[in-house]
């Protein structure tokens, strides 16, 4: 391993930049995403700095079933994220589409159709804690030797 | 990549007028006007954003509750209703239309001014 | 003289300040806003649509995910339209507790619209103080109905669950130290030299302006609408003493004001609900029959109407749900950022008449 990529690995497990982007949901599971940064949870002390910037973030939380405005943004939204870059499904609406998925919705789930997700965290909302255990866990999974990954 | 987006919005606007409130207050609003239910809806989807339509209810209720009270004339056109309540008309259009109704009334009578008064609103509405 | 050009300024649907997409367009000469519009559709589920035609039994629970942040309120109207549809009656100790929950809830609400504020104004300190301060409100949420947002405590002639000597207990405790601390962030709030530059006599509203639009809840009452608040007629409140509380400044200090005025509120009317708590059964039962009513609640954001037609098999044939953010955030858009003298009051603006989009949309 590189010198570089040593030192590009420390960088980025504690320097995870998050960005959310709620698609069409109930916000319930965006005031849970707002509660991580509460000091009880304390996000910040793991190096996530929650703010809503795509251009800047390595981490995308998405929330809630696709709408139809969302339909062709979102894709934008995934690409103006620098690589590397992990998508994060929040709740059951990017998964399934919760109780949205039924006769006569507007929307169309899953998240998955439109952008890669690469972990999901079900519940309806899912608690502070177990989005700050996905962000933690996926985040060096992805970010870890990604340069020397890369075919 | 894009960087600037507009989307057809109509169908989305549609969507809202298509709730249960909001089709009641569109055909209460054309019985008033005179007009036709979907050359209402297809005005307001022109004018409209989208924040004013899913309002178009609840001030249509306050407009009938609070508008243009006394005046005889102003309330038989909705002076206040459809320039500050509903938005359809500005208001010197309105103006016009209303010191026109208001001269006319004292030559024929009070009803036939108001209809013809109406007619104007809705010329101006769908122009 | 130099002329300036005239630009329209899109802000959304992704911003750093709105927790929800919505996206605005400001046309501005120079800083001074001169028209804005509104582009919604970033949340549109259809939720009305796919109420039609189900049993109330699931509505209960999609009337919940219409709003995240006010859920119980959802809930609860939704409830009391059913019972008055089919004249159940609730018994005494339900309604109380009911009361408890809800006001519970509001604190919650409220607590996030001034974090919202405070975190678009960058006083990220007293945004953080706020947040904190949620968490205990949640925690006491939880302890009594199981769930920290989405609760379905309330049922047609009752609740699920009776409130435990020790939860009731432990729920007194924590509010005083909510008071406390709610007392000293009012303080900082209130006093704050910087604070006050960037909210006094900002987005200011008119009381006759707050009518047309029809303004609902704080907003409404910043304004100085007197009687703008249901809960003066829900005879539980009713039999607590319930008292309005309203300013008439109509500016953002005032309507965060209220909203921090109402905590305190909410406290006082929890205390007198436990302290008065009736004895009894928590569940009365009843059958839901066919029916049409509208019936209105008071939401930490305002009134919220629900109108339903049932069939006599308890299934809802037509349903229209009219939050109180529709009106607000209309308000809010046509007439208080109208005029605004700055760009970059926009934001704080808007954030102050404590947006929902997901309820706005439904």
């Amino acid at each position: 391993m590189s010198i570089l990529q040593k030192i590009k690995n420390t960088v980025r497990s504690r320097s995870i930049h998050v960005s959310y982007v709620d698609v069409g949901s109930c916000n319930g599971c965006d005031i849970e995403v707002l509660a991580c940064l509460a000091p009880r949870y304390d996000i910040e002390q793991y190096g996530i700095y929650v703010h809503n910037n795509p251009r800047e973030a390595d981490v995308l939380l998405v929330i809630g079933s696709v709408t139809p405005q969302w339909v062709d943004k979102l894709r934008d939204i995934w690409d103006k994220i620098p690589e590397p870059k992990v998508a994060v499904a929040i709740g059951n609406c990017p998964i399934s589409g919760c109780v949205y998925a039924r006769r006569g919705t507007l929307t169309s789930p899953p998240v998955e159709k439109y952008i890669p997700i690469a972990a999901q965290v079900p519940g309806c909302p899912p608690r502070p804690t177990e989005i700050l255990n996905a962000i933690l866990s996926v985040a060096p999974l992805i970010f870890k030797d990604y340069e020397e990954k890369q075919p | 990549m894009k960087y600037l987006y507009e989307k057809d919005l109509r169908q989305m606007k549609y969507n809202i007028l298509t709730s249960t409130k909001h089709d009641e207050a569109v055909r209460a609003i054309a019985e008033r006007l005179g007009m036709s239910d979907a050359k209402l809806r297809m005005v307001l989807i022109r004018r409209f954003d989208m924040s004013l339509l899913e309002n178009l209810e609840s001030r249509w209720q306050m407009g009938q509750r609070h508008a243009d009270d006394g005046d005889p004339v102003a309330k038989g056109l909705g002076y206040e209703l459809f320039t500050r309540f509903i938005p359809l008309v500005d208001t010197e259009t309105m103006q016009t239309i209303y010191s026109d109704t208001t001269a006319m009334t004292q030559e024929i009578p009070f009803d036939e001014a108001i209809a013809r008064g109406k007619e104007q609103i809705r010329e101006a509405v769908l122009s | 003289m130099k002329k300036t050009v005239d630009v329209s300024v899109p802000l959304g649907p992704m911003h750093p300040c709105w927790k929800e997409p919505v996206r605005l367009k400001c046309e501005t000469a120079g800083e001074r806003v001169l028209k804005t519009e509104l582009e919604l559709g970033y949340m549109k589920k259809g939720i009305e649509r796919i109420m039609r035609g189900r049993p109330w039994q699931e509505v209960m629970f999609l009337a919940e995910r219409v709003c995240g942040i006010c859920s119980v309120v959802h809930n609860m109207v939704f409830i009391e339209t059913m019972e008055e549809i089919s004249d159940i009656p609730v018994p005494p100790r339900a309604a109380y507790l009911r009361v408890v929950v809800n006001e519970l809830d509001r604190m919650a609400s409220h607590l996030i619209a001034n974090f919202s504020y405070c975190y678009t104004i960058e006083h990220e300190t007293l945004a953080m103080y706020l947040l904190n301060t949620r968490e205990i409100v949640l925690d006491n949420l939880e302890r009594i109905t199981g769930s920290r947002i989405n609760t379905a405590y309330m049922i047609p002639g009752g609740v699920r669950f009776d409130l435990l000597p020790e939860d009731a207990a432990a729920m007194l405790a924590d509010l005083v130290k909510v008071e406390d601390e709610m007392k000293r962030y009012v303080r900082i709030f209130e006093t704050g030299p910087l604070i006050a530059l960037r909210s006094k006599g900002i987005g200011f509203m008119s009381r006759e302006e707050a009518i047309r639009s029809h303004t609902v809840g704080p907003t409404a009452r910043a304004s100085g609408v007197e009687d703008s608040d249901l809960r003066l007629r829900h005879p539980t409140y009713q039999a607590l003493d319930f008292k309005q509380i309203t300013r008439t400044e109509g500016d953002n200090f005032a309507r965060i004001m209220v909203r921090f005025q109402e905590v305190f509120q909410s406290i006082d009317l929890i205390r007198k609900c436990v302290e008065t708590l009736p004895d009894g059964p928590i569940r009365g039962g009843g059958l839901c029959k066919a029916g049409e009513a509208s019936y209105a609640g008071e939401a930490p954001r305002g009134e919220l109407t629900y109108t339903i037609k049932t069939d006599e098999y308890g299934r809802v044939v037509d349903i229209a749900i009219r939050t109180p953010s529709i009106m607000n955030i209309e308000a809010c858009a046509h007439t208080m950022i109208k005029g605004a003298t700055s760009i970059a009051d926009v934001t704080s603006t808007f954030i102050s008449s404590d947006p929902c989009v997901a309820c706005n949309e439904r």
